[in-house]
C-alpha cells in the first residue's frame, strides 16, 4: 500500500541530497579556485619579503628558510646574470637553471619529482631573479581538506534531516489520520456529519463533500423510509377498511352469496402482497446490520407458528417444530418475516391435510433451520430453475413479475442475505415434498467472524 | 360495554361500528383527538379504540393526556405504524393492547373482550369453550356444569389458553406468565400443569401444537 508520508519522506530526502550534492560540487569548484588564488597571493607575498631581505640572503639560507616557513613544499633560487646566489628546498641535480622560466609571473613547471607553482620576480635595484616555488599536490591537499570539513557536515546531517522531515510529516498528516480515524469509528447506520476537529484548509474541502455526501444519503434514507411508512398507512386502511367491510357481509351473508369467499381470499392475497412490498422497502440491508441482536431462532420460530397456526389450522395442516437452542445474531423481525415466508410457501404448495415440519439445529459453527412439508414437492430436475427464478428475482426489483407469488421468494432471498446465511432446497424427510434449508452463522462464529473481519 | 372509537377515517370507522354494534357492544365515535378528550372527559367510557394517524394532534399525545386523568381506563392502540419501536413507545405511553392494521375482526373482538373482563364490567365474565365454562369475576370453572377444581397457576393458564381461544400460545409466554406469578419454574413445569388440567378438562380439551406450544380450540 502506498503511504503519503513514506513517499513524502523519500521525495524529500532524495530532492534535498541532491540540491545538497549540486551545491557542494559547486562549493567545492570555486572554493579551489579561490583557494589557487589565496596560495598564489601567498606565494608573491613570500617573494615580495624575500625581494625585501635580498640583500642577506646569500650568506644565509637558514634565516631565509625561517622566514617561509619549514614546510617541505616550498623551494626558492635566487639568480643573478646567469648565476645561482641561493637556493632552498631545491635538489641538487635541479641547480644548473632556473627551474621556472625567468619571466614575471607565475608558471606551473615540473622538477624534483613534482609539480610546482612558481612566481618568478624580478628585482631591478640588486638585477636578481626570485624564483619562489610551492609543490601542486601539497596546496591542493590543503585546500581539499579544508572543503572537505566545510563540506562534511551537510552529509552528516541527512539522517538527520530525515528523521526530523519524518516528524514533521507525521506531524502534518495528522489531521488526515484523525478524519480516517473517525470515519472509521462511525456505526454504519450514522450518518450524522463529521465535525469534531478543526480541520485545516485543505482537508475542509474534503469534510465538506464526505459531509454533502452524507447528507444526501440520510435524506435517500430518510426518503425510503417515509416513502414506507406513509405508503403503510396509505395502504393498510382501507384494506383494513375492506376487511372489516366484508367481515360484516359475511356475517349476514346467506349460503348464496358464494362470490363473497373469493373476494375475501383476494383481499388476504392482496394484504399479503402489500405488506411483502414494505418489508422490501422498509430497511437497507447496513440498517438492518445495525440492529441486529442476540436472538433464539427457535424462540422466534415459536411466535411465527403461532401466529400462523389459525389460517393451517383453516386447512387441516399440521405443524410441528423440532428445534435446539439456537444462539445467533440476527434481526427478529427480517426473522419471522423470512420463517413466516418459508411456512405460507409450504402451506400453500403443499395443499390441504399435509404435514408441515420446522427443524432448527444448532451445529458447531452453524444454525440450520430446515422447512419441510409431505406435499407433491418438486422434481429433483426442476428444484435449479425455481432456485434460478428465486435468484433472478432477488437481484432485479424491477422485474415486473416481481408483484406476484414470487416476491415472497425474492424477500427470502434478501433476507437471507442480510443474515448471511445460505439457501437451498431438496428432498423432504417425509416421503414426498421439499425441504427448505437455511443455514446461518452461529452467534459465537458471528462473533469471531466479525472481530476477524 | 361502552366503547369510544377514535378514528379518522371514515370508512374504516363506519364498518367498524356496524362490527361492534353487531356484537352487541354499545359505541361511539369520534374522528379528531380534540373530540376525543372532550367526549373522555364528560361521558367517560369503558374502553377506547385509538388510531394513532389523527389529523389534529398525534395518537400517542392523545394516549399520554387521557392517562393523567384516566389511570385505569383500557386503551387499545390501532395503528397503521408496525416497526418494533412504535409498538413499544405505544405501550410505554400507556397502551393496555396495541392492534396493527389491517387486522382480523375476530382478533379485535377478542381483545376487546380480554380488556372488558379485565375492568370486571364486561357484559359477560364468562368464556365458554365447548364444554369448559370459566368464570373470571368467581374464578371458577365448571366442566359439563360440574365444577372442577383448579389449584391457581391452572386456573390462570387456562384462562390465557381459553381468551386466546384458537390461537397458539407459545412455551415461551406461558413460562413468562408461570414466572411472573411468582413460580419457581422447573423445567417441566408448564407440563406437569397441563397434564393436569388434561385430566380434569377431559385429554383434547388443550392440544399440543409440538415444539411450540398449547392452544385451546375454538368450539
Amino acid at each position: 500500500m502506498s503511504s503519503i508520508r513514506r513517499f513524502l519522506v523519500v521525495v524529500l530526502l532524495a530532492t534535498i541530497t541532491l540540491i545538497n550534492f549540486l551545491t557542494a560540487l559547486h562549493g567545492y569548484r570555486t572554493s579551489m579556485a579561490k583557494a589557487e588564488q589565496l596560495f598564489d597571493a601567498q606565494l608573491a607575498d613570500i617573494a615580495d619579503v624575500l625581494a625585501l631581505t635580498a640583500g642577506g640572503l646569500e650568506s644565509s639560507p637558514a634565516v631565509l628558510a625561517t622566514v617561509m616557513g619549514d614546510g617541505p613544499g616550498i623551494a626558492f633560487q635566487v639568480w643573478h646574470h646567469g648565476e645561482l646566489l641561493s637556493s632552498a628546498g631545491v635538489a641538487p641535480e635541479n641547480l644548473a637553471e632556473p627551474v621556472a622560466p625567468l619571466v614575471v609571473g607565475y608558471a606551473d613547471v615540473n622538477f624534483a619529482g613534482y609539480r610546482w607553482r612558481a612566481f618568478s620576480r624580478y628585482v631591478p635595484d640588486t638585477e636578481r631573479w626570485l624564483i619562489v616555488a610551492e609543490r601542486a599536490d601539497v596546496r591542493f591537499n590543503l585546500a581539499e581538506s579544508v572543503i572537505l570539513e566545510s563540506i562534511l557536515p551537510i552529509i552528516l546531517g541527512l539522517p538527520l534531516a530525515g528523521l526530523l522531515i519524518w516528524i514533521i510529516v507525521g506531524r502534518g498528516l495528522r489531521p488526515l489520520k484523525d478524519l480516517a480515524g473517525e470515519m472509521g469509528n462511525k456505526r454504519s447506520d450514522d450518518l450524522s456529519p463529521v465535525a469534531d476537529f478543526e480541520p485545516p484548509q485543505e482537508l475542509a474541502v474534503l469534510i465538506n463533500s464526505i459531509n454533502d455526501l452524507l447528507r444526501r444519503l440520510e435524506a435517500s434514507f430518510e426518503r425510503e423510509k417515509r416513502f414506507a411508512a406513509d405508503a403503510a398507512h396509505e395502504l393498510r386502511t382501507p384494506i383494513s377498511v375492506l376487511k372489516v367491510q366484508l367481515h360484516n357481509l359475511l356475517r349476514d351473508a346467506d349460503e348464496g352469496m358464494v362470490a363473497l369467499r373469493p373476494l375475501k381470499a383476494a383481499v388476504e392475497r392482496m394484504e399479503h402482497s402489500v405488506e411483502q412490498v414494505l418489508m422490501l422497502y422498509r430497511t437497507t440491508p447496513e440498517q438492518f446490520a445495525a440492529n441486529f441482536t442476540d436472538l433464539d431462532l427457535a424462540g422466534v420460530a415459536r411466535q411465527v407458528i403461532a401466529a400462523l397456526y389459525p389460517q393451517l389450522e383453516a386447512k387441516q395442516q399440521q405443524i410441528e417444530l423440532v428445534a435446539d437452542r439456537s444462539p445467533m445474531r440476527g434481526d427478529a423481525f427480517a426473522l419471522r418475516t423470512l420463517l413466516t415466508n418459508l411456512i405460507e410457501n409450504a402451506s400453500k404448495y403443499s395443499g390441504s391435510g399435509c404435514e408441515i415440519r420446522v427443524t432448527i439445529k444448532h451445529k458447531g459453527n452453524e444454525v440450520e433451520l430446515t422447512v419441510e412439508d409431505n406435499g407433491p414437492g418438486i422434481p429433483a430436475d426442476q428444484r435449479d430453475k425455481v432456485f434460478e427464478r428465486f435468484y433472478r428475482l432477488g437481484s432485479d426489483r424491477q422485474d415486473p413479475g416481481i408483484v406476484g407469488s414470487g416476491i415472497g421468494l425474492a424477500i427470502v432471498r434478501h433476507l437471507v442475505d442480510i443474515h448471511g446465511a445460505s439457501i437451498s432446497l431438496g428432498e423432504s424427510s417425509f416421503p414426498t415434498g421439499l425441504a427448505v434449508t437455511v443455514r446461518f452463522p452461529a452467534a459465537s462464529s458471528a462473533n469471531s467472524g466479525r472481530s476477524a473481519a | 360495554m361502552s366503547i369510544l372509537l377514535v378514528e379518522d377515517d371514515q370508512d374504516l370507522a363506519t364498518g367498524l361500528l356496524e362490527a361492534l354494534r353487531k356484537e352487541g357492544l354499545s359505541i361511539n365515535h369520534v374522528g379528531t383527538a380534540k373530540a376525543a378528550l372532550h367526549v373522555i372527559g364528560t361521558e367517560t367510557p369503558e374502553i377506547v379504540i385509538l388510531d394513532l394517524g389523527l389529523p389534529d394532534k398525534d395518537g400517542l399525545d392523545v394516549l399520554r393526556q387521557l392517562r393523567r386523568q384516566h389511570r385505569d381506563l383500557p386503551v387499545l392502540v390501532l395503528t397503521a405504524r408496525d416497526s418494533l419501536g412504535d409498538k413499544v413507545a405505544g405501550l410505554d405511553s400507556g397502551a393496555d393492547d396495541y392492534l396493527a392494521k389491517p387486522f382480523e375482526m375476530a382478533e379485535l373482538l377478542a381483545r376487546l373482550r380480554v380488556l372488558g373482563r379485565r375492568m370486571g364490567t364486561s357484559s359477560s365474565n364468562v368464556i365458554s369453550v365447548g364444554a369448559v365454562n370459566l368464570d373470571t369475576t368467581s374464578q371458577t370453572v365448571t366442566v359439563n356444569g360440574e365444577p372442577a377444581d383448579l389449584p391457581r397457576r391452572e386456573y390462570m393458564l387456562l384462562k390465557v389458553l381459553m381468551e386466546n381461544a384458537g390461537r397458539v400460545q407459545t412455551r415461551d409466554s406461558l413460562e413468562n406468565k408461570l414466572y411472573s406469578w411468582g413460580e419457581e419454574v422447573a423445567s417441566n413445569a408448564l407440563e406437569v400443569h397441563i397434564h393436569h388440567l388434561r385430566k380434569k378438562l377431559g385429554s383434547d380439551f388443550i392440544a399440543t401444537v409440538r415444539g411450540v406450544g398449547y392452544t385451546v380450540k375454538e368450539a
